[in-house]
């Protein structure tokens, strides 16, 4: 019985599935999401936050001051010591940090989409100065500005009409020489964004995956023993 | 010499003592029988999946799918697509992954289709692995494996032939198709024990003549079915291993963004960490009320002491006679009451052993939930202590009324 249903669904759907699927996230303004993955002395952290949290705005940037905002943000999620602070003792590097934005419901082409990521905001802010002034740039970072415009204009339009959620999404890479000295985490995050209340906090290893909570009246975690 | 006075005076009023001493008793015993069979739920919930990294099935809720997909509890979910669980199969990031498909049932117990890589994968406490206790794994298309528990409840041996029924209501049978049970699992003290497992194939064969949700007039001969493709169209949740902790993530959100079906991809810790704080509302309630049985025993205390007060006027006035002051009356009342908490709390924590070793495998077996038991710790010392101490301060109202009389007629007796 369930089977066949299933099946029915299957393809009332499909029509549905062709014209491309409509679909949103999960979005809660003050809660922000952090994930982190370990394996022996690798780290990978994410973070994903509203938009009001960070910068108190989920409508495309339009303003010079919302513009401005939004580059802000980026450049301080950018850097990791800002989002959590890690114990000296663990002796961490970080290899690798990005930080965008992206905005719900937009019908960005995947592969698009990462290029942007990969070249940062700062990398477009700078190209688009560049291609405004006429100065010397190269052929690739004009092609990266087209495609940057005609994502954000994308994104705009659907943004409108899915209701404007955006959200700020960060990824860092990091080597610890003793992960086993993380004891704490100190949330950096909450000193940063006064909008911010509360993260949930994702972290798997090994030993499987556990789920915190940390508000901004106590923004430390106790991680003793899990790295 | 109170504490020798305390304990003569209660050995006085032996049975009136006796009472009191049973209310505390079975009210501390309630109140750790309590917190025992929530932390040995706990435990038993979390035992039961280890070493699977991911579980996927149809967009819901990620406690549903970890209670229906592992626990077998609660409201089906939808399947997924045999193609959708290839592409998610064929990602980089996968390093293993077995599909289960629920939906039938032999007596009272699910069967489930998947894998022979079910054997090998499923872990639990801690990363233990399934055994046999006699037979072999599935070989044939129409062999079953079932777990312990299935086993002694049906008396079923290795060879034993099993009829498979449709859904979970057992009106229906797939009695044209029998299977034979090749091997019996060890028991775990998880769903496994309840389960029948069979090839995926198995599960397509026995619905081949059923259309609709009807079993169809004709039936198909097994040397037919045997001959026909029964890769499944659908399966009903997936339990995924990633290659490295590191790509937990980026997997998880990769198959919640999966474009061409509705699935959603949850980490089992995390579902069952989640699980607990709805269930914590509940289970804090449970334990309120079992305090609140603690305090009323205390209550019950306090009167008894607060009724013996008029009885014993003229023994308290034959002490303040022979040259006690009154604090040592006061002292007296406050002693006895925490003598009798304490006593109260060491029979309850016996009580609770003694329950423990009677119940523990009928729980077991009812409800599969093993409450380990373990020598008295921490938590019973904590117990002891806080009834006591919650004894002292109860008594503490009786004891100074005891004060305030001896004061005022200790030498006047008006009978």
């Amino acid at each position: 019985m369930l089977r066949s249903l299933s099946l029915l669904a299957l393809i009332a759907a499909s029509p549905v599935v062709a014209e491309g699927a409509r679909e949103l996230s999960a979005h809660e303004h003050g809660v922000g999401e952090l994930n982190i993955a370990v394996a022996g002395s690798d780290l990978v952290i994410e973070l994903h936050a509203p938009g009001a949290d960070i910068v108190g705005f989920e409508h495309a940037a339009e303003s010079d001051a919302d513009k401005a905002a939004v580059e802000a943000a980026l450049a301080v999620l950018g850097d990791l010591s800002s989002v959590i602070a890690l114990p000296a003792a663990a002796e961490c590097s970080v290899s690798a940090a990005e930080a965008e934005l992206h905005i719900e419901g937009a019908h960005e082409d995947h592969d698009d989409h990462d290029e942007h990521e990969a070249h940062g905001h700062d990398d477009h802010h700078d190209d688009h100065k560049e291609h405004d002034d006429h100065k010397d740039h190269d052929d690739h970072a004009h092609e990266d500005h087209k495609d940057h415009d005609a994502h954000d204009h994308d994104e705009h339009d659907h943004a409108e009409e899915a209701g404007g959620h955006s959200e700020f999404e960060a990824s860092y890479t990091l080597t610890c020489a003793a992960p086993d000295q993380i004891e704490t985490l100190d949330f950096a995050y909450f000193g940063q964004f006064e909008n911010a209340r509360e993260l949930h906090v994702q972290i798997a290893s090994d030993a499987g995956a556990q789920a915190f909570d940390v508000e901004r009246d106590a923004a430390a975690l106790d991680v003793k023993g899990l790295f | 010499m109170i504490f020798r006075l305390a304990l003569a005076s209660l050995l006085a009023r032996f049975v009136t003592v006796l009472m009191t001493v049973i209310a505390i008793a079975f009210s501390v015993a309630l109140f750790l029988g309590v917190e025992k069979v929530r932390t040995g739920a706990k435990a038993s919930f979390a035992d039961t999946i280890s070493g699977t990294d991911l579980i996927v099935g149809a967009r819901s809720g990620s406690v549903q799918l970890l209670l229906y997909s592992v626990f077998r509890i609660g409201n089906a979910t939808n399947n997924i697509t045999w193609e959708s669980y290839q592409d998610i199969i064929a990602r980089p990031e996968v390093d293993w992954a077995v599909p289960i498909s629920l939906g039938d049932s032999h007596r009272q117990f699910r069967v489930m289709g998947t894998t022979s890589d079910f054997f090998t994968h499923y872990k639990y406490r801690q990363g233990q692995g399934l055994a046999l206790q006699g037979g072999a794994l599935m070989d044939d298309l129409y062999d079953a494996v079932i777990g312990a528990d299935v086993a002694a409840a049906l008396g079923y041996k290795v060879d034993s032939p099993i009829v498979v029924a449709h859904g979970i209501a057992s009106f229906t049978e797939h009695d044209d198709q029998p299977f034979r049970v090749s091997g019996i699992l060890e028991k775990t003290g998880t769903p496994v024990d309840r389960t029948v497992i069979v090839s995926l194939a198995a599960i397509e064969a026995i619905h081949v003549d059923w259309k609709s949700g009807a079993k169809s007039g004709v039936v198909t001969p097994v040397e037919v079915i045997r001959e026909m493709d029964l890769t499944p169209n659908a399966i009903t949740a997936a339990m995924v291993g990633v290659k490295s902790p590191l790509q937990t993530f980026k997997l998880q959100r990769a198959i919640n963004e999966y474009r061409e079906e509705p699935l959603l991809a949850i980490l089992p810790g995390v579902a069952l960490q989640e699980l607990w704080s709805i269930v914590g509302i509940a289970e804090t309630a449970l334990l309120a009320v079992s305090v609140m049985v603690v305090v009323t025993a205390l209550i019950g205390l306090m009167a008894a002491q607060f009724a013996s007060l008029n009885e014993r006027r003229r023994e308290m006035a034959i002490l303040r006679a022979m040259g006690a002051r009154p604090w040592v009356v006061f002292a007296l009342l406050l002693l006895e009451s925490v003598v009798i908490a304490f006593v109260g709390a060491v029979l309850g924590i016996a009580l609770l052993y003694a329950g423990l070793i009677i119940a523990q495998p009928w729980i077991d077996a009812a409800y599969g939930l093993w409450l380990p038991i373990h020598a008295p710790g921490l938590q019973e010392g904590l117990v002891i202590g806080g009834v006591m101490l919650a004894s002292a301060i109860v008594s503490a109202v009786p004891a100074v009324r005891a004060y305030r009389l001896s004061l005022a007629d200790g030498m006047n007796v008006r009978i």
